[in-house]
C-alpha cells in the first residue's frame, strides 16, 4: 500500500504527465507531441475532443532540417522527450541508428495493412516498427498555364523536351527561366528514385552506398549541363525570392511533390487559375516512372512512458477519415493510408489550378513510385555535405557530378567512423 | 556567440598587480564565507561544462554491423583529436578565420583608436553626440545586425551593387573572393564601437598635466597622441587585441546568417559553425572534441599574445 501511495506521489512530481495507463481509470493519460507540418494541430484538436482519456498536447516545432530533429535528438539526449514526433522517411533510420526511437511493433503490428505496403517498410526494421506512416511525396510538374502559352511551349514529356523548353522559355525572354536546379540531397535523391537509382542498400548485415551510382549521374550531369547553358537558375525552390520571381514570371515550372501545391496556393494567391500540374518528365518518351519526396511517419520517442497510448493516437491521426481529411486540406499531405486514399478530399477540382483535379495527377504518380527506395543511417550528414555542394554547384564552384561523387567519399567515411559495416 | 565581455580572469593580468596583504585568519573565514556563491557557481556553471566537454571528447559512439541495434559508448582515447586534425574541413575554417583575423583586428582597433583619439581631441565637438553614435552599431543585437547586412549585400537587393552598377563596376559581395572581406566589415561595424569606447575610456583617465606638459613643450596634437597618449592607452589596446582575438575565434553569427544567402558559405565555415555541424548530425564526441581544440588555440592565441606584449613591454 505503501508502495503504491509513493508510486503516485513519484510519477505526479515526473512532469511528463500523468500517472498510470488508460486502463487504470482515473486520471487521463498525457500524450506529448511535437510536429513541424502545419495543420497538425487540428488533427490533434479532433482526438481531443472524441478521446477523453488519451490526451495529446501539441507542440510546433521548426522543420527537421532546420533545426527540428536537432532538437528532439537533444531531447532524447537529455531524457526529457515528448512521447510522439514527426520525422521523415530519409531520417528515420537516423533516428534509429542513434537509438532515439521506441519499437512499437506490439501495438502497431495490427494495422500494418492499413497503409500502403513500401510506406511501412520505410517506418520498420525487419519486426521491429519504429512509426507510423503519414503521408507520401508522390512528385508532379507544377506550371504555368498562361506563360507556357506565351512561350509556346506545351508540358515537356521527356527530360529531353523539358530542356528543349528552358531554352525555348530562355531565348524569348532572357531574364525567364524554366526552373531551379535540385537544391539538396532530397531533389536529388527523388530525381534519383525517379531514375530508378538507389542510394542505400542492406546485404549480408552490411550497409551498402551508391549514391555515385549511373542514375544519380545521369540526373548530375543533366542538370550540369542546362547550367553551364545557363538556362536554369539555382534559387532555393519555395520560399521568398522564388515566389517572387515566379510572381514577375522570371520561374515557370517546379518538379516537385504533392505538398507544394497548398505552399504555392497560399503564397501566390494573385495567381490563382494559371496553375496546371502533369506529370513530371520522364526520361524516355512512353514510361511513366514518378518520385518520391518526402513523407513523414510520427514516431514513439525513446523514453515515452505511454508507447501503447502514443501508438493508438499515432494509428488514428494516419487513418481516421475526419483526421486525414483535415490533414489533406490543411496540410497538402498525400495518404499513406489506403482508406485515405479513397477519401473523396483527393478526388476533387481544384478552383486555384483552373479546375483541374490535380489528385488525379498525384495517385497516378504514387502508383508509379519504385518501391525499393532506402534511406541510409547517416541522412543528416549526407543532406549536409549534398546541400553545401549543390549550393556551390549552384554559384560555378565545382560541379553537380562532383558533389554526388565526393558526398558518396564522405557518406562511406561517416559511417565507417561510426562503426558501421560498410560493403557490398 | 562572439561575445567580448571582460571575463574576470582576462582582465587580471592587464590590470597590473593587485596590492598584497596577508590576511588573518578571521579574514579568511570571512573571505571563504563570500567567495562561496562564486565558487559554487563557476564551478557549476563553467568548469563542470569544461570538464563534461573534455570528458566527452575522449570517447565514441560506436555501432556494428547495421547500426540498428543499440549503440555503446566506447573509449577512444585522443581518436577524435587526431581525426579532428586531419579533418580538412575544420582545419581550414581555422586558416579561414585566423588570416580574417590577422586583417581585420587591426584595422578595426586602428579605426577605434583613431576614433577614441579624435573624439578626445581639444577641438572635437558634439563629443556625446558622436560616441552613441559610434557606440550605435553595437547596442545592435548581433543576429539583427548580420540580417541587415545580408540584405545590404545580396545581389538583388543590395543598393551597393546597383551604385556601383551604375559606375559600371559587377561587384559580388557574396562571391567566394569577396565574402571573407564582407564579413570583416560586418565585424568592423559592428565592434570598432565598442573596443573605441574601453580606448576612450582610457584616455580619459590620462592625467591632464602630463598632456598639458607636451603641449608646453611645443607638442602639436597629432604628437602628443603618438607620444604620450597612445603609449599610456597601451594597456587598453592588449585588453580588447585580446578580446578581439577571442572573439573572432568564436565567429559565429554573420556566417551563420550569410549561409542563408551566401553559396560559398558552407555550414563548416567558422571552428564553431563546425562544432554545430557535428553536433547536428548527432556526433556529440566530436563536437566536444571540436570544441575542446577550439578553446585550446584561443587560449594559447590570446595568452600568447599577452604573454609577448608583457616581454616587450619590460623593453620599453
Amino acid at each position: 500500500m505503501l508502495a503504491v501511495a509513493s508510486l503516485v506521489t513519484l510519477s505526479a512530481c515526473s512532469g511528463s504527465g500523468d500517472s498510470g495507463g488508460s486502463s487504470s481509470g482515473g486520471k487521463p493519460v498525457t500524450v506529448e507531441f511535437w510536429g513541424a507540418a502545419v495543420g497538425l494541430d487540428k488533427s490533434v484538436a479532433l482526438w481531443n475532443k472524441s478521446h477523453p482519456d488519451i490526451k495529446v498536447k501539441y507542440s510546433q516545432i521548426p522543420a527537421g532540417s532546420i533545426g527540428g530533429y536537432a532538437k528532439m535528438q537533444n531531447a532524447v539526449k537529455a531524457g526529457n522527450a515528448p512521447c510522439l514526433g514527426q520525422v521523415g522517411y530519409d531520417t528515420l533510420s537516423n533516428f534509429i541508428a542513434t537509438g532515439a526511437l521506441e519499437d512499437i511493433h506490439e501495438y502497431a503490428d495490427a494495422s500494418k495493412d492499413k497503409f500502403v505496403p513500401w510506406t511501412w517498410q520505410m517506418s520498420s526494421v525487419g519486426d521491429r516498427v519504429f512509426g507510423i506512416p503519414v503521408d507520401t511525396g508522390p512528385m508532379a510538374m507544377y506550371y504555368r498555364t498562361d506563360l507556357f502559352k506565351k512561350y509556346k511551349i506545351s508540358p515537356p514529356k521527356t527530360w529531353d523536351d523539358f530542356a528543349a523548353a528552358a531554352q525555348k522559355v530562355h531565348s524569348a525572354n532572357p531574364s525567364a527561366y524554366l526552373t531551379t536546379t535540385p537544391q539538396d540531397a532530397y531533389d536529388l535523391g527523388a530525381l534519383t528514385w525517379q531514375a530508378g537509382g538507389k542510394w542505400f542498400g542492406t546485404a549480408n548485415d552490411r550497409w551498402q552506398v551508391t549514391i555515385d551510382n549511373p542514375q544519380t549521374s545521369k540526373v548530375a550531369q543533366y542538370w550540369q549541363g542546362l547550367l553551364d547553358k545557363k538556362l536554369v537558375t539555382s534559387d532555393p525552390m519555395l520560399d521568398t525570392a522564388w515566389f517572387k520571381k515566379v510572381q514577375d514570371g522570371q520561374l515557370l515550372s517546379l518538379v516537385s511533390a504533392v505538398w507544394a501545391a497548398p505552399l504555392i496556393s497560399k503564397n501566390l494567391p494573385e495567381l490563382s487559375g494559371k496553375w496546371a500540374v502533369a506529370p513530371m518528365p520522364q526520361w524516355s518518351a512512353g514510361q511513366k516512372a514518378a518520385g518520391n519526396r518526402g513523407g513523414s511517419a510520427t514516431v514513439v520517442l525513446k523514453g515515452c512512458e505511454h508507447p501503447k497510448e502514443a501508438t493508438e493516437f499515432a494509428t488514428w491521426m494516419s487513418t481516421d477519415s475526419d483526421s486525414v481529411t483535415s490533414l489533406i486540406k490543411n496540410t497538402g499531405i498525400y495518404p499513406a493510408a489506403t482508406s485515405g486514399q479513397q477519401l473523396p478530399a483527393v478526388d476533387q477540382p481544384s478552383a486555384y489550378f483552373g479546375g483541374q483535379n490535380i489528385y488525379d495527377v498525384f495517385k497516378t504518380a504514387a502508383a508509379n513510385t519504385s518501391t525499393g527506395w532506402v534511406w541510409g543511417p547517416t541522412m543528416s550528414q549526407v543532406q549536409s555535405d549534398m546541400k553545401d555542394g549543390l549550393k556551390k554547384a549552384g554559384a560555378g564552384q565545382g560541379t553537380i557530378p562532383k558533389t554526388v561523387t565526393s558526398v558518396q567519399d564522405s557518406t562511406v567515411a561517416a559511417m565507417k567512423s561510426q562503426g558501421l559495416s560498410v560493403g557490398k | 556567440m562572439a561575445t567580448r565581455t571582460p571575463g574576470d580572469a582576462l582582465a587580471h593580468p592587464i590590470a597590473g598587480s593587485a596590492a598584497k596583504r596577508v590576511p588573518g585568519r578571521g579574514h579568511t573565514r570571512s573571505a571563504v564565507l563570500f567567495l562561496a556563491p562564486f565558487g559554487l557557481l563557476f564551478t557549476a556553471m563553467l568548469l563542470a561544462p569544461i570538464g563534461y566537454a573534455v570528458y566527452q571528447s575522449f570517447f565514441r559512439t560506436h555501432r556494428s554491423g547495421l547500426g540498428l541495434g543499440p549503440s555503446t559508448t566506447v573509449f577512444a582515447g585522443f581518436d577524435n583529436y587526431v581525426t579532428a586534425l586531419h579533418d580538412s574541413r575544420f582545419m581550414s575554417s581555422f586558416l579561414r578565420v585566423f588570416t580574417l583575423g590577422i586583417v581585420q583586428v587591426p584595422v578595426m582597433l586602428g579605426l577605434a583608436l583613431l576614433l577614441a583619439l579624435l573624439l578626445d581631441s581639444r577641438g572635437a565637438v558634439f563629443k556625446k553626440f558622436f560616441r552613441q553614435i559610434y557606440f550605435l552599431p553595437y547596442a545592435l543585437p548581433g543576429v539583427i545586425a548580420a540580417i541587415m547586412w545580408s540584405f545590404l549585400y545580396a545581389p538583388s537587393v543590395s543598393p551597393f551593387t546597383a551604385a556601383l552598377r551604375h559606375v559600371g563596376l559587377e561587384v559580388n559581395f557574396l562571391s567566394g573572393d569577396l565574402v571573407l572581406a564582407s564579413i570583416g566589415n560586418m565585424m568592423t561595424w559592428a565592434w570598432t564601437g565598442f573596443n573605441m569606447l574601453i580606448i576612450y575610456s582610457a584616455l580619459q583617465a590620462i592625467p591632464g598635466e602630463l598632456t598639458e606638459a607636451a603641449v608646453m613643450d611645443g607638442c602639436s596634437g597629432w604628437r602628443v597622441a603618438w607620444h604620450v597618449k597612445i603609449p599610456a592607452v597601451r594597456p587598453a589596446l592588449i585588453l580588447t587585441t585580446v578580446f578581439s582575438i577571442i572573439g573572432t575565434a568564436q565567429l559565429f553569427n554573420e556566417p551563420a546568417v550569410l549561409s542563408q544567402v551566401a553559396p560559398t558559405v558552407s555550414p563548416t565555415y567558422t571552428p564553431i559553425l563546425a562544432t554545430q555541424q557535428s553536433a547536428d548530425i548527432n556526433n556529440y564526441n566530436y563536437a566536444a572534441t571540436q570544441s575542446v581544440i577550439l578553446a585550446l588555440l584561443t587560449f594559447v592565441l590570446s595568452f600568447g599574445f599577452l604573454k609577448f606584449t608583457q616581454r616587450k613591454g619590460t623593453f620599453a
